[in-house]
């Protein structure tokens, strides 16, 4: 079993698969916030990637 | 990050989570979602408490459960995950208030120098995507992972 401490110097973590959570997949959540990022690209559309050094 | 953060669970398409705050005020259960917008392989990025009674969830709802930098830390180990498994995708990100947007502002603030290794972080300051700087009052925020 992995460590608490493990667990905090990764990353990436590791993720424990719990398939009852797909019932929230479909439900409408954060709706207003997802109005606002489809306005926002809209109006401004994305950030011009810059060369990372 | 190498910061406390809580075990996240997710469906097997990571993209909701779940996590459970324990503080103060009990075991809170949180869900993150990513969402995708009319923008292919951009995403919302949303976040709240989970109602046990009414299995609804609430972004606006303050916790104060005495664990924000660990809730934080968890919320940004699941765009880990999620940029993982996506890796071309935006993540967008904005709070539902503005308080709470300085409050992630704040958050980003005092990890950016471990997160700019593994993402570009852009901030949103009057409708101009600019690259992320402490000091600037921002209204939305989009990530994206760097290729290595």
């Amino acid at each position: 079993m992995i460590t608490i401490e493990e667990l905090n110097t990764r990353k990436i973590p590791i993720v424990k698969i719990d398939n009852s959570l797909k019932k929230f997949k479909e439900m409408p959540l954060f709706e207003d916030k997802i109005k606002k990022a489809n306005e926002t690209l809209k109006k401004v559309g994305l950030p011009r990637l810059e060369k990372v050094q | 990050m190498d910061l406390p953060k809580y075990q996240l669970s997710a469906e097997d398409s990571l993209t909701v989570f779940e996590f459970v705050s324990i503080g103060p005020k009990g075991n809170i259960p949180k869900l993150i979602k990513f969402s995708e917008t009319h923008l292919k392989d951009f995403y919302n990025i949303g976040f709240g408490d989970k109602n046990l009674e009414t299995g609804d969830i609430d972004d606006k709802i303050i916790s104060n459960n005495g664990d924000s930098d660990k809730v934080l830390a968890t919320v940004v180990s699941s765009i880990y995950a999620f940029t993982d498994l996506n890796p071309e995708t935006w993540v967008y990100a904005t709070g539902s208030t503005k308080a709470r947007t300085r409050l992630y502002r704040m958050g980003i603030s005092k990890y950016y120098d471990k997160v700019s290794h593994d993402f570009e972080v852009y901030g949103l300051k009057d409708e101009q995507w600019i690259r992320f700087d402490k000091e600037i009052d921002f209204e939305a925020f989009v990530v994206k992972r760097i290729k290595k």
